[in-house]
């Protein structure tokens, strides 16, 4: 519960930031449930896909010419 | 304890900008216990500027460190090498440790990365409230436990005010009235005679209507008469 709290916290503070709280997701899981692991995985993986570069990885290679 | 809030980070942000390194101090006593101005809180901060750095594409260094205690002397030692490190230290301690960092290094750039708000207690995880105003004169034994100054928006010495209704305080509903909370404590403590005492109108020089106040224990002082840390005064 505290933890969930605290990402709860923590999804407040990041659009100062510019980042999307949508970046950070927090389950919960026990050990034997590697399957669904797996698929979250998956679907997270997707899910950052769809947004994009993070904001610090645009801003890191447009300073430094990369882009 | 005392309570702070950290000002927004557009704010902090706005202070910093310039500088080259920046040393986000956190002290680890009473802002610490409201989350704010911890060394825990200085390494957040200190996260999120830095990604705020790197976005605005300033050339900018971020570190964080902290102590125990901006307001003493004695706490500074370890903190020595990151504040001399330093164009800029944004504190988040409370005034007093913002003020007492900016006396010790008269030199440096000292900010401040928190509004102090309040003298509070917690009355449950996460929530904190005021209960002392510091006013010099403490008459709490009168009121059964319970400021006047503080807990009645209107620190008036003999109420309640016509605007208490329903234990409620008129200026905000949330909040209760104070008087009501001392008539009700009295009450319990079969002390209600007490509220047939007129309290006398007080006599603020005890607060800041003297100026700035000091406490001096003479039996605890150093032998010397004067110290160098006592120049910043």
């Amino acid at each position: 519960m505290n933890a969930k709290k605290k990402m709860e916290y923590l999804k407040t503070l990041l659009p100062n930031v510019n980042i999307d709280p949508a970046r950070i997701e927090m389950y919960n899981l026990s050990a034997a449930m590697g399957p669904r692991w797996a698929e979250i995985c998956t679907e997270f993986t997707e899910k950052i896909k769809k947004l994009g570069p993070s904001p610090i990885w645009l801003a890191e290679n447009k300073f430094t010419g990369k882009e | 304890m005392i309570v702070g809030k950290q000002k927004p980070l557009e704010e902090i942000w706005e202070m910093i900008r310039t500088y080259k390194k920046v040393l986000v101090f956190g002290c680890n006593t009473c802002v610490a216990v409201c989350h704010e101005g911890g060394n825990k809180e200085a390494e957040i901060m200190a996260s999120l500027l830095r990604m705020k750095a790197k976005q605005e594409g300033a050339d900018l260094e971020i570190k964080d460190f902290g102590i125990e205690r901006q307001c003493e002397h004695e706490f500074f030692d370890s903190a020595l090498e990151n504040i001399e490190w330093a164009d800029a230290v944004l504190s988040i301690a409370c005034g007093a440790g913002i003020q007492f960092v900016a006396e010790r290094w008269p030199e440096k750039i000292i900010l401040p990365g928190l509004n102090t708000t309040f003298i509070g207690v917690v009355d449950e995880p996460g929530v904190f409230s005021e209960r002392c105003l510091m006013c010099g004169d403490c008459i709490l034994h009168l009121t059964g436990g319970v400021c006047p100054i503080a807990r009645c928006s209107k620190s008036i010495m003999n109420g309640p005010c016509g605007g208490s209704e329903d234990g409620k305080c008129e200026i905000r509903p949330d909040i209760s009235c104070g008087w009501q909370l001392i008539y009700d404590r009295l009450k319990t403590q079969g002390r209600i005679e007490l509220l047939d005492e007129v309290i006398p109108a007080k006599n603020w020089v005890t607060s800041r209507d003297g100026g700035p106040r000091k406490l001096i224990q003479e039996h605890l002082k150093t032998d010397k008469e004067e110290t160098s840390h006592d120049s910043a005064e």
